[in-house]
């Protein structure tokens, strides 16, 4: 596991998204508490105001301190994102471990389950199970786990299967290895690293439906701050701050972006980690193999 | 979630389409009796009827259960209309005799039976809050919604592919590498961040376009046009990144195959071993991806609707749920899964198609 992630942060794109996450990180947890106004307190002397010394982004139409409210926002941002993955994990990377294994008919189930996840249109069945469902977030976050499931479901039968097919699998199952055994020994080597891919860019999606839930105002109601909340307030004030939504933009894209290149870092590294050198024609050749075709 | 399972099942074994490719392969690999032409014919109806009844089993299963899914949020949520009519003041008496009216007091297996017949023959029950047909409602909604991913689509598709192609015939030079960052980063922008900035540079900057509303075509083509312009770009931005890196990625290697060589030796032109030979192989990821967007471009959409102020589908879905207005809110996911489910047989038809002879399972 070291030596995958010592690969990956070899790129330098690998290096500037964690360097990102961690700012994110430390805003989630510390955010609320180095806040220099209060995220809630209305202020009528001063609307809709520009960047200045004492208000660093500006104030909103309620006078309430833009950068306060970003970075209250963090923690529930972040936190809505990674407990939606949580919730997909579960519901999808068990199945997947499990099909390869309970037989045909468990198989077909969980298929035909994961297909039918698929065919549910995204944000609107989100806004629909959150909204009708008493408009919370933990709503939004089964909503949302449901909706990233088959993904999980996906990555971790394929690594599962591959290695279950393999000659150093059977050979250790005609030495009486029990499939227990195997799992943890050799199918947990390669289901995890594709797990860990899939984590990254999954928090990344999640990250977008929340934000995308927030901006409407659905599974967290104003007036709590959060990332897409701020944006929406901002859209309503575009023609006296056009600037507003620059930063909380650049929040949510910086985020997003900096999980997407850590996870094609982390599937660079898994793929060449432990593999015998090749050479540069060879690798993209690899490379060009089409997905899914 | 680009690549999904029921697009990665394998195209149909034998397809209807292209009769003159497979009459192709069979002159070249044997001689043609009529014994072999007949038992080819049999082969070919027997491969199609194999496919529609592998078809319609997997199919069948997923549309029930994810109808279920979406049924089963309207039970759960413990909603009546009475409720949602006259909210606190609604008597006990009232909620009883409006739920036998709608059929709620019946137990939830039945009830499913009942709204899914309805589904079936295009009944999609009325609205609790106007008694307005749903499939009226969302008939009105949906034209909203096509235009904008209508356009979004187009867009998508002739950037996708202009950049995909530029990229592949490009291969590894800077050209190449630009389009993929490009790609990549487009691909992380949210539609919501990107109505926002495409709202403050056109229509508060150089007030190029009308930032919000809706007028339809028939009325004035004109402004119609202007209004649907930002949002399908927003939408379509997903679409351009992901068709163009498919296409990259299928032309990449098509190109490295030897009968693209062989062309190339044969003296054909460039444009000809594209156009004529690769391109059609190395579509597959590509047709694939868009058959993907085309559900989630009608459905999904519902952030830049509320954005531009357009009544759309994913507007009426967001609005509806947020008043509970159960019926609609399952009518329109309904329309939403049907619709994905379409479009992913016809991406298996079209791959299917698009297949080379020699390399379809006989």
């Amino acid at each position: 596991m070291i030596d995958v992630l010592r690969a990956a942060l070899r790129l330098p794109s690998a290096k500037i998204a964690v360097g990102i996450l961690i700012v994110i990180a430390f805003l989630a947890i510390f955010g609320p508490l180095v806040a220099p106004f209060d995220p809630y307190a209305q202020n009528s002397k001063d609307l809709l105001q520009g960047p200045t010394l004492e208000h660093w982004l500006g104030t909103d139409d309620l006078g309430r301190d833009v950068f306060s409210r970003l970075l209250a926002g963090s923690t529930v941002s972040v936190l809505a994102a990674m407990q939606s993955v949580v919730v997909g994990l579960v519901l999808g990377a068990l199945p997947g471990l499990l099909s390869v294994y309970l037989g045909r008919t468990f198989e077909w189930i969980t298929l035909r389950i994961m297909d039918s996840f698929i065919t549910l249109p995204f944000l609107v069945f989100a806004i629909a199970m959150t909204a009708l469902l008493g408009n919370g977030l933990t709503q939004a976050m089964v909503a949302v786990g449901i909706l990233i499931a088959p993904a999980f479901y996906r990555v971790t039968r394929a690594a599962a299967l591959t290695v279950s097919h393999s000659q150093y699998v059977e050979a250790a199952q005609l030495f009486g290895a029990t499939t227990a055994w195997v799992v943890r020994k050799h199918v947990w080597k390669k289901v995890f690293p594709a797990i860990a891919v899939t984590t990254a860019s999954m928090t990344g999606a999640s990250l977008v439906i929340v934000s995308s839930l927030t901006f409407l105002g659905i599974g967290i109601v104003p007036p709590e701050p959060t990332w897409g909340g701020l944006l929406a307030t901002d859209l309503g004030n575009l023609y006296q701050r056009p600037f507003g939504p620059v930063v909380p933009a650049l929040v949510i894209i910086g985020t997003v972006w900096a999980l997407n290149a850590l996870a094609d870092a982390l599937k660079d590294a898994t793929t060449d980690a432990g593999a015998p050198p090749v050479s540069k024609q060879k690798r993209r050749e690899l490379q060009a193999v089409p997905h899914g075709a | 979630m680009t690549t999904d399972t029921i697009a990665r099942r394998q195209p149909p074994v034998v397809t209807p389409a292209d009769p003159a490719i497979s009459a192709d392969a069979a002159a070249s690999t044997r001689p043609a009796t009529p014994v072999r032409a007949r038992a080819d014919a049999w082969h070919h109806v027997r491969g199609v009827l194999l496919w529609l009844v592998r078809t319609v089993l997997i199919v069948v299963p997923v549309f029930l259960f994810s109808t279920f899914i979406t049924f089963l949020l309207g039970a759960a949520s413990g909603l009546n209309p009475a409720a949602t009519l006259a909210g606190d003041s609604a008597t006990p008496e009232m909620i009883a005799q409006l739920n036998a009216q709608y059929g709620l007091d019946k137990p939830i297996v039945l009830q499913y039976l009942d709204w899914i017949g309805g589904v079936v023959t295009g009944d999609l029950g009325t609205s609790w809050f106007n008694h307005t047909s749903v499939a009226e409602l969302i008939g009105q909604r949906l034209a909203i919604s096509a235009s904008i991913a209508g356009f979004a689509l187009i867009i998508g598709i002739v950037f996708g592919t202009l950049l995909g192609l530029v990229a592949a015939v490009n291969q590894g030079r800077f050209v190449d590498r630009a389009i993929t960052a490009v790609a990549s980063f487009m691909s992380t922008l949210p539609p919501f961040v990107v109505s926002i900035g495409l709202i403050v540079v056109l229509s508060v900057w150089l007030h190029l376009l009308p930032s919000a509303g809706y007028v339809p075509p028939q009325q004035d083509f004109w402004r119609w046009l202007s209004l649907i312009t930002m949002p399908a770009i927003a939408l379509s931005l997903d679409t351009v990144a992901e068709i163009a890196r498919q296409l990259r990625t299928g032309l990449v290697a098509t190109l490295q195959e030897n009968y693209v060589t062989g062309a190339v030796v044969r003296g054909l032109s460039r444009r000809r071993v594209l156009f004529g030979h690769a391109l059609r192989n190395g579509a597959g990821p590509a047709v694939a991806i868009l058959g993907m967007k085309i559900p989630t471009l009608l459905g999904g959409a519902v952030v830049t609707e509320t954005i531009f102020s357009m009544p759309g589908f994913g507007m009426l879905s967001a609005d509806s749920a947020l008043r509970g207005d159960v019926p609609v809110v399952q009518g329109t996911l309904v329309v939403a899964i049907v619709l994905v489910l379409f479009f992913n047989i016809v991406v298996n038809v079209v791959l299917g198609g698009l297949r080379p002879a020699s390399r379809r399972v006989r």
